[in-house]
């Protein structure tokens, strides 16, 4: 039986692991790649010498163990350094665009969360009924297409057809005057991107959530709970649901990073200026500071949630005291 | 499973249209076979059918037109005069009576012609737009048109024709180049089928050692890689798949080894946790206390107590990698050269097919994906039923 | 005045007209802005900006390449389409350096081999042309006499015979003297990212050399990728296409042999003494005439040696809705260009906004980093240069100068190129203060010292600048060139009441900062037509009319 405070030293001690391989990795993986931005400045206006001067201008002059070195101080400090495309600070750039995709996928998270655990929760305790059968096929439909395809036919459909939602951006132009009519310009401009995003991600939680709950169900605590004579009302939502919630807000934490891949599709399907736009562009335009700090931050937002889902299952899971659920 | 399911008969039918079906289909698929963006024959009764003819010398050649006006249209071919002719043209009738000249051949004995609607300098001649590739100005109706060489020298010799590509074809249309989709949409399956389970394979196995080596072999290897598998969810996939894909290269095979080393980690936690009970299973400590190598126990035993959760993984897992291969196209991010079903979604939206309305272009991928993914989806459940009886549930979709 | 686009008009390679449906502009007589409200919307998408466009919410749209979408629009009547041929080259290289693309005879048969009429039908459905010169055919120094051979298989297997080679069984070409046929080698393309159409036409190329029997397959490549393998001369041939402007210069960069370094664009390798020759006379031609003469000749020399062979050259098609008037477009611009935003009214009712299409977002609006086409399309309603070119004749244009003087002088040092600008006086800048000459003494000297990359080149030989009145200015070089003249005059001006407080040119961000006691102006101002107000990122630029611009009547 190892105490708590070794397993959270532990614990702590693997996130900071994962952090330096990510680190490390993030700066070689960049470098790694192909060609560099002064070499694909095509344009035979400039000189050798001035790309010699860009290349002074991005700091690509130095070698590379100086150039991992000074990484690894401003890194530390967040401080990626000035973005090759923009030349402002990547941190800027960064979260310039946060509160757009934070608007864009947190409530298209949530919903689609809220909808995906109704859903299978529903399917679960209509076992064999057409209601499950509908759950099921919705879920695994809605979880079968490519999102952009249903995206681009939804943005056809609802912005070009039957005008009823704009073609573009999150904003009208020009802006709406005043508080409210600018926030509703907002929601209006965000409904089917975040529709889109619900559309395409409620079914996989409805998979899980309707097979969570079905095992639970079946376990022998339940068994003995209902041999007890306890209500089916009762027995599910004291009981069942109790059981699976832990596993629930793990996925729900660990799944987290999958949803920047959303985001990166959303947004460039629907123009919107995001982060996942960012990275697109900047993995594409090899702007090494831009892409390695964005995928940074990720990188650090994915390890302090997986801290978070440990610490929540902990905190609702009595049963689980020792280090065992930290890996599987 | 107590019943072959529909998915498991969609699967059969996917497969043999993938690779048996394509055998007895004559010529290249990359070739074109009509206009491009060609409706499916089958809705396009108003649109041109394709046509070839020769111009003989003399009368030339009439025929009957009871279409809309084609959007291609090409002449080709040598003419032979009798001497130097003063004046000689190749003009063209329309239904309405009135007369175009395609070209003047004045001056030549021998004329040699290629000339192609798509040519600006053909529509600027013939007074057509240069942005519309309908050629209404040259049919503009119903009725009879008459192509004829009409010279003062007699023809000696003409092996002049005249063909129109059509508009309408096969089964699905054709895409922007004029490929018939239905040969795409053939060919894709078989791409999108070897990515996704080759993919899957790939995964399959280092998820299957990792876990068994992990999970029974525990202490430092465990440590280590659990330590993998905790960076490696930690990297959002899309992007290190774009990073990846610029790295190696876009190939067919460079793809399926990015998706097998990036979607192994829930595999290998699933098949390290179940090690972690069979480890302590009583048969498999009577197996250690006789002396029985680590490797004999673990593929002899460990295998088959993990095989059925890990077919249903496999079946389970090749929706993701499939919709993975369709983002990465969609991206831009794969081989050009391959035709998958992603592929063809990306090049019927980069030439327009969801303005153009061509709705063909799109939703034989689109959906073949789709039904892909349910397909695999039905059949993971089916398994992980079988695999975990409690699951079982209202039947399958 | 900065132009988006390039310009050409003299060559036409075209042998009919293409439809310019706004007018000529006439530059002398041109009055405007009139547009009191400008919104540069950001749209991505081809499809959104099609779709934007049919429902109200555009304007203009500039460079529509997909054929579909051009069709789509013409259909409309509510648009007016206007193409254009601008300064695109694509084109086929060869790796010099290396056997057997240096023999010059397989050259010639590769550049007959290759059906560029058919290749502009299947793949670009008309909207390009095919190009056989070695600088755009729009440009006023095209040589068109100086032409790569047409297509001609059967011309390019003779002439291959005649030079010795020969087939072997299989087909595959066998040098002369050589035992063995040639080995295999690929054709470098950008994968379908960049331009969709490049690595099938890498792919079509590559079987026409088949033909002829060189066995080449083409190879998609990511295009950093690419050039990297370029730039270590790893590579046999390769596919690429340049976006040139209307100076002849780029030949010296592209086929000097002292180009052939890290970061130099001569990419073939082409090592020639004449070549070297004829391009140094061009570079440090002392007048327009001599230019005129070195650049033919170097065609000339080039068509001969073909280090590469030219394929095709773009058209560029643009969209303005019929709901506005005064259009400007020509037969190398099309109508989505600055003078149209000079001279465009609507076309009826009162003045509204008008909304313009953006391709991309602007990455950086601060001038000194600035390097995307779009960022410029933002900059170059802000800031003006000394010089333009005129639209119509594709010559030089007195913008912020009224006239100007080129000539040779001597010192103890040398022979050296000598600019005098004469400057109008009825410039101000957009805060109200007068434009001067030493504004544009400040500019120079402040880009110079700094040694900005995108300004590096164009005042490096600059030697010393005078201002002997307020309005005149003269530049002195540090040698003799002829396009000393187009690399000063086209250099944007910027206030130098604000260069002297910019600390750091990087990081300076003067559409953030606002000047005091000018109520929505920011230090991103300049003498140009339009004020910049506000950017809202990924959604639009916002400017409106500049009422002190010189062009507005008083």
């Amino acid at each position: 039986m190892i105490s708590m405070r070794g397993y959270w030293a532990r614990r702590l001690g693997g996130a900071v692991c994962v952090v330096a391989i990510v680190l490390v990795a993030n700066f070689f993986l960049f470098r790694l790649m192909p060609g560099d931005p002064v070499s694909t400045v095509l344009d035979p206006r400039f000189s050798p010498q001035a790309k010699a001067e860009l290349e002074v201008l991005y700091g690509l002059d130095r070698p590379l163990a100086v150039q991992f070195l000074i990484y690894l101080e401003r890194t530390a400090t967040f401080d990626f350094g000035l973005s090759f495309a923009t030349q402002r600070p990547v941190l800027d750039e960064i979260l310039s665009r946060l509160p757009n995709t934070l608007a864009l996928l947190v409530p298209a998270y949530l919903l689609s969360v809220l909808l995906g655990t109704v859903l299978g929760v529903l399917a679960a305790r209509r076992r064999g009924r057409a209601a499950e059968k509908a759950v099921l096929s919705a879920g695994a439909i809605s979880f079968s297409f490519p999102s952009f395809f249903v995206q681009m036919v939804l943005l056809l459909l609802f912005a070009y057809v039957y005008p009823v939602f704009p073609l573009r951006g999150s904003l009208s132009i020009p802006p709406p005057q005043g508080t409210w009519p600018l926030l509703v310009d907002r929601v209006w401009h965000l409904a089917l991107p975040v529709g889109s995003l619900v559309l395409l991600g409620f079914g996989g939680w409805a998979l899980t959530v309707r097979n969570l709950v079905v095992k639970v169900m079946g376990e022998d605590f339940m068994v003995l709970a209902r041999a007890k004579g306890i209500g089916e009302r009762r027995l599910f939502w004291g009981h069942a649901f109790r059981a699976v919630l832990p596993p629930l807000v793990t996925l729900f934490l660990l799944s987290l990073p999958g949803v920047v891949s959303g985001a990166v599709l959303t947004e460039t399907v629907f123009s919107l200026h995001g982060v996942g736009r960012f990275l697109l562009d900047s993995v594409l335009g090899q702007d090494y500071p831009a892409a390695g700090g964005a995928f940074y931050l990720l990188t650090l937002i994915t390890v302090a949630s997986n801290l978070v889902a440990d610490f929540l299952v902990q905190f609702t899971d009595p049963r689980i005291r020792t280090g065992e659920r930290s890996s599987s | 499973m107590r019943r072959f399911r529909w998915s498991a008969w969609t699967l059969l039918i996917l497969l043999f249209s993938g690779f048996v079906l394509p055998l007895f289909l004559a010529g290249d698929p990359r070739e074109p076979v009509a206009s491009p963006f060609a409706r499916p024959a089958w809705v396009g009764r108003n649109q041109a059918p394709a046509l070839a003819f020769s111009v003989p010398p003399g009368e030339g050649k009439a025929f009957a037109w009871s279409w809309d006006a084609p959007r291609g249209l090409s002449v080709s071919g040598e003419v032979e005069f009798a001497g130097v002719p003063g004046s000689a043209r190749l003009t063209w009738e329309k239904p309405s009576g009135e007369i175009l000249v395609l070209a003047d051949l004045s001056g030549q004995e021998t004329a040699t012609l290629d000339l192609d609607a798509r040519d600006m300098a053909f529509r600027a001649a013939l007074g057509l737009s240069p942005f519309d590739e309908s050629l209404e100005g040259l049919f503009g109706g119903r009725g009879t048109i008459r192509v004829r060489i009409d010279s003062d020298v007699p023809v000696e010799k003409s092996s002049l024709s005249v063909r129109i590509p059509g508009d309408r074809w096969g089964l699905f249309g054709t895409d922007q180049r004029g490929r018939d989709v239905f040969r795409l949409f053939l060919a894709g399956i078989r791409v999108s089928l070897l990515v996704g389970v080759m993919a899957v394979l790939v995964s399959t196995v280092i998820g299957l050692s990792a876990g068994l080596l992990g999970g029974y072999v525990g202490g430092v290897v465990d440590a280590l890689l659990m330590r993998a598998v905790d960076v490696l969810l930690s990297i959002p996939l899309l992007p290190i798949l774009m990073v990846l894909a610029a790295l190696w290269g876009k190939g067919l095979w460079q793809l399926v080894l990015i998706l097998g080393l990036f979607s192994w980690m829930g595999t290998a936690r699933t098949v390290r946790s179940m090690t972690l009970s069979f480890r302590e299973a009583p048969y498999v400590e009577a197996l250690r206390a006789i002396g029985a190598p680590t490797f004999y126990i673990l593929a002899r035993h460990g295998v088959p107590t993990v095989l059925p959760l890990l077919l249903a993984n496999i079946a389970l897992g090749v929706p993701g990698v499939i919709l993975s291969e369709a983002a990465l196209a969609y991206l831009g991010l794969s081989d050009p050269r391959v035709i998958s079903w992603g592929r063809m979604l990306h090049e019927a939206q980069s030439f327009g097919a969801f303005t153009t309305g061509a709705w063909w272009l799109l939703l034989p991928p689109g959906l073949g994906i789709a039904l892909l993914c349910f397909v695999f989806m039905d059949l993971g459940r089916a398994l992980e039923e079988w695999a975990d009886p409690r699951l079982k549930g209202g039947g399958g979709a | 005045m900065r132009l988006s686009g390039a310009i050409g008009l003299f060559a036409l390679a075209l042998s009919f007209a293409l439809p310019t449906h706004g007018a000529e502009v006439k530059a002398e007589t041109l009055r405007g802005p009139r547009i009191g409200e400008l919104y540069m919307v950001v749209v991505r998408d081809p499809d959104a900006a099609v779709l934007a466009l049919e429902r109200g919410k555009l304007d203009v749209l500039g460079d529509v390449t997909r054929p579909s979408d051009i069709r789509r629009i013409s259909k409309n009547p509510a648009f007016e389409l206007s193409m254009a041929q601008g300064f695109h080259m694509a084109q086929v290289g060869f790796n010099l350096r290396k056997s057997p693309w240096n023999a010059p005879e397989l050259r010639r048969a590769a550049a007959m081999a290759i059906p560029r009429d058919r290749l502009v039908r299947e793949l670009f459905s008309g909207y390009s042309a095919p190009l056989t010169t070695y600088l755009p055919p729009m440009s006023p120094y095209c040589d068109k006499e100086a032409s790569a051979p047409r297509f001609d298989p059967e011309g390019a297997r003779a002439l291959l015979r005649k030079a010795g080679w020969t087939w072997d069984p299989s087909g595959v070409l066998v040098p002369p003297k050589g035992k063995s046929p040639l080995p295999p080698a690929t054709i470098l393309s950008p994968t379908a990212g960049v331009a969709p159409t490049t690595a099938e036409l890498a792919d079509r190329i590559a079987g026409s050399l088949r033909e002829i029997g060189i066995p080449v397959k083409a190879e998609p490549l990511d295009f950093a990728a690419m050039i990297q393998r370029i730039d270590e001369h790893k590579f046999d041939l390769y596919l690429m296409a340049w976006q040139l402007s209307r100076d002849p210069d780029s030949l010296y960069a592209f086929y000097h042999s002292s180009m052939d370094v890290k970061g130099g664009y001569n990419q073939t390798g082409l090592k020639d003494a004449k070549v070297d020759r004829l391009l140094e006379d061009l570079r440090y031609a002392p007048d327009e005439p001599a230019a005129r003469v070195a650049a033919r000749a170097a065609q000339k020399a080039l068509s001969d040696r073909l280090p590469i062979i030219p394929v095709y050259t773009r058209f560029s098609v643009a969209a303005v809705s019929k709901g506005w008037q005064g259009t400007v477009s020509t037969k190398s611009m099309t109508a989505d260009n600055s003078w149209s935003l000079l001279a465009m009214s609507p076309a009826s009712g009162p003045m509204k906004p008008l909304y313009w299409a953006l391709g991309d977002e602007p990455r950086t609006l601060n001038p000194f980093t600035a390097s995307t086409a779009t960022d410029w399309q933002v900059l170059g309603m802000v800031y003006d240069t000394l010089l333009t070119v005129n639209p119509n004749n594709l010559e030089d244009l007195p913008w912020l100068a009224r006239s100007w003087k080129v000539e040779t002088v001597k010192d103890p040092g040398g022979l050296r190129t000598r600019l005098t600008f004469v400057l109008r006086k009825d410039v101000s800048w957009q805060d109200g203060s007068p434009f001067t000459a030493k504004d544009a003494r400040a500019t120079l000297l402040f880009l110079q010292k700094n040694a900005i990359p995108r300004y590096f080149d164009s005042v490096r030989d600059v030697a010393s600048v005078s201002v002997p009145d307020a309005h005149t200015l003269i530049v002195t070089m540090k040698n003799v060139s002829y396009w000393h003249l187009h690399s000063i005059g086209g250099t944007p001006i910027f206030p130098a009441a604000l260069l002297g407080r910019v600390k750091d040119w990087r990081s300076w961000q003067p559409a953030r900062n606002p000047v005091p006691g000018k109520a929505g102006l920011t230090e991103l101002y300049g003498t140009g037509p339009f004020v910049f107000r506000e950017v809202r990122p990924g959604d639009f630029v916002r400017f409106s009319r500049n009422e002190r611009f010189w062009l507005i009547p008083r």
